[in-house]
Parts: C-alpha cells; structure tokens; sequence
C-alpha cells in the first residue's frame, strides 16, 4: 500500500452533530435548498425511512420528530481540521482532497505499524464524533474506492480481484457514457476491463480510455500536500449567547479533541492552555492554565478546565470562546548525568524506519569504517541512541582536501606525459593536467582470490578542481573530487 | 537625521513590524569554518535553512561538511546526513566523527526530498544536512519552488538547523546562501584542516549582510 485515504461519509451532517449538543443521539437530517423546494441532503442513522433527496415535508411525515439543519460552514471547517489533523499522523505527506475526504502518501512507511495506526485514527476520529473509513491501495484513486467499500478499514493487495466486482459508478463515468455501456450490458468495472483499451479507445475515444484506465485502476494523480498547522487555537462564537456550563463544555470539549490530536500530529506537546470567555458586555474573562506535566492528552486537559469552569460565574453571558494551547516540543527523556540521549526515541526510530523505506534496505545508519585498507570499505551500523563522548583527536589527522566519491566512479582515459598524467577524459570531465600527487600502491587479501591491488593519483585540472584516479589492470577510473 | 539614526529608526521599525525576525535570532550553530561562523553570526542558525553553494570544484564545499561533522561531534549532538548523490566519504573523516552521525544514502533526488521532509520533523537531530552536490542542475531547477517553501514552512517550527549544500544557488526565499566560489589546488594538499578552514572565503549572496558586517565590526 502506497497510499490511503480517509473518508468520513455524510461528513457535513456528522461535522453539524459534534458542534450542536442538541442533536446527539437523535434523529437529525441536512436539509439543502430553501421552502418547498427544501429537500434532505443527508440523515442520521435514527432518521428511519428518510433518505436523501426527499422533501422536507415527506421527512418530517416519516420520522416526526426529526431536528432538520441547514448546513454550518463553520463546523465543516472545525471537522475537516480534525481529520487533516488525523492524517497527518500517518505520514507527513497529506492531501485535503474534498470535504471529509484526506489522502495520504504512505510512502515508506512501515506497513504493520501503518495500519495500527489507521486502526487508532478509526477509533480517534470516532471518538471526536467522526465515523471514518480508511481504504489503502496502490494509487490515490483505488484507495478512495477501497475507503468507499471498507467497513471501516480495508488494503487492497490484489487490485484487479478487488476492482472487478466494483459497479461501474466507482470509475465516474458520464452520463452519456453510462448509457452507451448499460445498453452494451456492462455492470461492473470487470466487465468493463474484460473488453480492450483499444477497443473503447475506437469506440468511445479518449474520455472512454480514461474511463478504462480508472476501472483498471491505472490512473494516478499527484497530491497537493497540505501544511499541518501551526496555531493550536480554537473559537466558536454563541448565537445566542450561552449562560451554563454544558453547552460552553461540550464546546471545549470539540476543541480540545482537535487541537490534541493536531498537536500530536506535529509531535509537539502544550505546556500552557489558555482559555478566554468573551462576555455579552464587551468585557471577557480569560485564565491560562500551566499543565503539571507537558501533554497532549485530552483527557487531563478536559479535567482541568471541568474542575475550573464549575468555579466560575461571570457578569454577564459568554458570546464567545476561544481555547489557546501553548506548543513545546515533548521535553527530553531524563538520562545519565553525561548522557546525550534521545528527544523522543518513539519518533527517531519511526521516522528512521520510514526513511530507510524510501531509500532502501541498508542504506541509512551510521557509518563504521571497516578493519580494512580496501577504499570504500564500511557498513552502516543502527545510530546508538547516546552519543558517546568524543575519543581524543588522531595524533596523524588528515590534511588537505575532503574527497567526495563518485558512485560509482566515472570511467576516464589519461594521457600520460613521460611517467606523469597529463590530460584527462572522460563523459562528465575532461581537461588538461596541471599539478599531480601519487601515486599512491594499495593492496591487499593477496593470499585470497580476490586480491585487490589500486593506484592511486590526485591530479589538478587547468580549469581548476583536484580529482581523485584510480588505476586498476589496464582501467582508469575518477573516484571523486577533492573538495 | 543622520543616514545612522535613520537606519537605528529604521531598524527598530522593523523589528515592531515584525517581531519574529528577532525571534530568529536565537540558537546558533558553530560549523568550524570561521568564514560562515562569521557571515551567519555564531554559525547555522536553528529552525532556519542555510544554503552554501559549491560553484566551483574542490572549493572547499566536503571540508565545510567534515568541519561541521566534527564540531557537532565534540558538543554530542545528532546530525542527519541526506546525501542526495551518495557521495559521502566517511574515510575522509576521522572514525569517532562518524558516531553520531544518521547517514541517508539516497539513490535519487526524490528520495532525498522525500527523506528530508521526515528528518526535518523528527526533534531528535540538532542539524539536518541536504548535500544536493552530485545532482545535474537540471534535475535540480526542475522541482517546483512549493517544495522548498514547504521545508521553509516545516522548518520555522522545527528545531535544527538545516544546511543544504548545493551546486549552484536553488533554494528560494533562503535566509542565508553563501557561496564558495575559489577552487583549491593540489598545494592544499599539506594543510590541516583549521588551516584550510580558514582560508575558505565565502561570498554572501543572499542574507542579511548589514547585519554580519556589523558583527564583524
């Protein structure tokens, strides 16, 4: 899996119920359009009888108790914050694409851990008041078909068995389309790739290409990566004004949940919240309250501003509030006197295993110089999680210029001038010789088969540049700058 | 007015202005090259990006990094090295400056972006290096400048100091670009490395100049 994608269905009528207590638990709809053309856009599961697209008046006759909702921009933007926020701690690479509705590039991420961690964000993010689904595939657009199908988490490791019972909606044709292949009998996007591109090409032409490529799952797209945010705050604004402690808690409470779960996402921690009542009268009440310990756990910080917030009486009622949460990173782990130990373990090897995903097995750690004079000899060793003491510096340290190697090094042809190099070729280099050092004879396992042998120049171009040679049998070789 | 009085005024205006200018100028990197300590004020400085270009060949570009290695080797703090064209060396440093070094042998200049924009979060390192030499220019200039806004953005709220060393200047809306412009030549050979560090120039293309000449005095 490369990519996931999470998908909050009827998402504006779920962001409309974190952000109003009266409808929790009860039979609630999204209605759009205004007077008798009012119809429902989307219903509560408790909305028994009542689908989307019907009248208002037809809604209210099925299920007569039911609280109908214009939409709330407001609260949208509130939810769909607490999903980026979700996403991002999947991987740093996130896409807002619609409302409700995050991709996510999974590249080099590991994949067991990956998919704890959808597990928790399914569980997080419904806790918040969002019941998410989360599909994983190789490609933007299957993981979006696979979060349509999951229930609530579902990978897609066999793409053409997975998309071939799919109905041919999941690859968005037009309606016209619709109709050409409904006539030629064609349900499925396996019914659809059964038959050739070339032959939808000549059929329907480009557009019914592209088609075939979605039902085949071939299309891909690049995301557009979103910022995770910076200022962990959160305001909501009373109409009316409010005068008890519920509403003005559950509000805190969305807050809270949101900005936590943000922080979290970017591995940082508040040491300070600061909550501030905006009062009817024009005046406003505000409290900062410094944390025992610096966390980002919601649970303590609802414990303080409960036990706070049952102290409080104001002059007048609370029009608005806003909650601030002061980030620091997440304080060192307490080690040895001397010890250089690590900020955040958990992170460091997280993000090391996700790295040596990106670039390959055995290709990031910390050099070890192996107990060989064969140049180019080491392995990349697991980072120590202290940093040791320095040794004493080398009583012979290096002189002169710091070779960067050329992997793998540049085949060349060099001239030679008497028993001197004198110029120099190769695809990338070439120019005359003006200054020359060696050469220097290297070798060694010469009792075993592959013995090494190595000569070796530093020569100084006319155009400038000192350039490590290496001369092996009758083969010449440019192995790097002395930079 | 005199021209002094009216750059203080001038000054003090922008620093009402905007206050997270002076915000930046906090904690400071020492890389043992004095040129750049010098230029950048106490050396990289932390939640910002620096960029040194290598103009030229052997101009010093792998003694800037090796410096930086041992430097941050001797006060025991992390680096990351994401080498964009696996060049690296660790022969050309001294084995105990390689211990608290997190090397990223990267196979392409993707891979590299891709690595950094991880490294760059994690809290753990106190400098991330982006070595972009070995990469073609026109690789290079092909990345949409969003990408480096993006690092910037990533980086202001981030601890390290992050140095990205390059072929040529690329990084947009850098802080700091120096540029190392004199080619060494084989005579260097004999020199040790403070010697060789100090006699690294570098040239300030990009950054606040009136700034590092007022420190120079």
């Amino acid at each position: 899996m490369k990519f996931c994608v999470l998908w909050v269905p009827d998402f504006r009528l779920h962001a409309l119920r974190r952000s109003d207590a009266a409808l929790t638990g009860r039979a609630a709809a999204l209605i759009t359009g205004e007077g008798r053309k009012a119809t429902i856009a989307e219903a509560s599961p408790e909305a028994k009888g009542v689908t989307p697209g019907v009248a208002v008046t037809l809604a209210m006759a099925q299920c007569p108790g039911i609280i109908l909702r214009p939409r709330d921009p407001a609260a949208e933007v509130e939810a769909q914050r607490i999903l980026i926020a979700a996403a991002f701690s999947l991987s740093p690479r996130v896409e807002a694409t619609a409302a409700g509705r995050c991709t996510v590039d999974l590249q080099g991420a590991d994949a067991v851990r990956t998919e704890a961690q959808m597990r928790l964000c399914i569980r997080e993010l419904a806790k918040a008041g969002l019941s998410t689904r989360i599909g994983a595939a190789a490609t933007p657009l299957l993981a979006n078909m696979a979060a349509q199908c999951a229930g609530p988490l579902l990978i897609v490791s066999d793409t053409r068995n997975f998309l071939r019972p799919l109905p041919l909606s999941f690859a968005a044709p037009t309606l016209a389309q619709t109709e050409i292949l409904s006539g030629w009998g064609i349900r499925t996007l396996g019914d659809l790739t059964d038959l050739t591109k070339a032959d939808i090409a000549q059929r329907l032409g480009t557009e019914g290409v592209a088609l075939w490529e979605r039902a085949a799952g071939k299309t891909t797209s690049v995301l557009r990566h979103v910022e995770p945010s910076r200022t962990f705050e959160a305001e909501w604004e009373y109409e009316p004004p409010v005068e008890s402690i519920e509403p003005l808690f559950f509000r805190l409470r969305a807050f809270a949940e949101r900005i936590a779960l943000e922080l979290r996402a970017a591995q940082l921690v508040a040491e300070e919240l600061t909550l501030t009542l905006f009062l009817e009268d024009e005046t406003d009440y505000r409290r900062s309250f410094r944390l025992p310990e610096a966390n980002a756990d919601l649970d303590s910080w609802l414990r303080v501003l409960d036990s706070h917030l049952e102290t409080v009486r104001t002059a007048a009622r609370v029009a608005r509030v806003r909650l601030v949460a002061k980030p620091i990173r997440a304080p060192e782990k307490q080690g040895g006197l001397f010890d250089t130990g690590l900020r955040d373990p958990a992170a460091f090897w997280e993000n090391l295993a996700r790295v040596s995903a990106i670039v390959g097995e055995g290709r990031v750690g910390t050099p070890l110089i192996s107990d060989t004079h064969k140049p180019d000899t080491f392995v990349l060793v697991k980072p120590t999680e202290l940093v040791p003491a320095p040794a004493d510096p080398p009583i012979h340290p290096q002189r002169g210029l710091r070779l960067r190697r050329f992997r793998p090094p540049w085949p060349a042809h060099v001239e030679f001038a008497g028993q001197r190099p004198a110029a120099l070729e190769s695809a990338q280099l070439r120019g005359a010789i003006c200054a020359v050092a060696g050469p220097w004879h290297i070798s060694g396992e010469w009792w075993k088969p592959k013995a090494w042998a190595v000569e070796t120049w530093h020569v100084e171009l006319r155009e400038g540049g000192v350039y490590q040679l290496a001369h092996t049998g009758d083969v010449w070789r440019v192995e790097g700058v002395l930079d | 007015m005199s021209p002094l009085a009216t750059m203080a005024a001038l000054r003090s205006l922008v620093a009402a202005r905007f206050p997270q200018k002076t915000r930046r100028q906090g904690v400071h990197m020492p890389t043992g090259v004095p040129a750049i300590d010098e230029a950048l004020g106490d050396g990289l400085p932390a939640s910002q990006l620096t960029e040194v270009v290598s103009a030229a060949p052997s101009s010093g570009g792998q003694v800037v990094l090796s410096r930086l290695l041992e430097t941050t080797r001797t006060a025991r703090q992390r680096v990351a090295l994401i080498d964009a064209a696996d060049g690296f060396a660790p022969h050309a440093v001294s084995p105990d400056a390689l211990r608290h070094l997190v090397w990223v042998r990267c196979r392409t200049f993707a891979d590299a972006l891709a690595s950094s924009d991880v490294l760059v979060r994690d809290g753990n390192y106190a400098a991330v290096i982006i070595d972009l030499r070995g990469i073609a220019e026109k690789a290079l200039r092909m990345q949409p400048g969003t990408t480096w806004h993006r690092l910037h953005r990533v980086i202001e709220h981030a601890a390290p100091a992050v140095l990205v060393l390059t072929p040529c200047p690329l990084v947009p809306a850098v802080s700091w670009r120096l540029v190392l412009s004199t080619s060494h030549g084989l005579a260097a050979r004999r020199m040790s490395q403070e010697q060789l560090a100090a006699t690294l120039t570098v040239e300030i293309a990009r950054g606040h100049v009136s700034d590092a000449m007022e420190r120079a005095g």
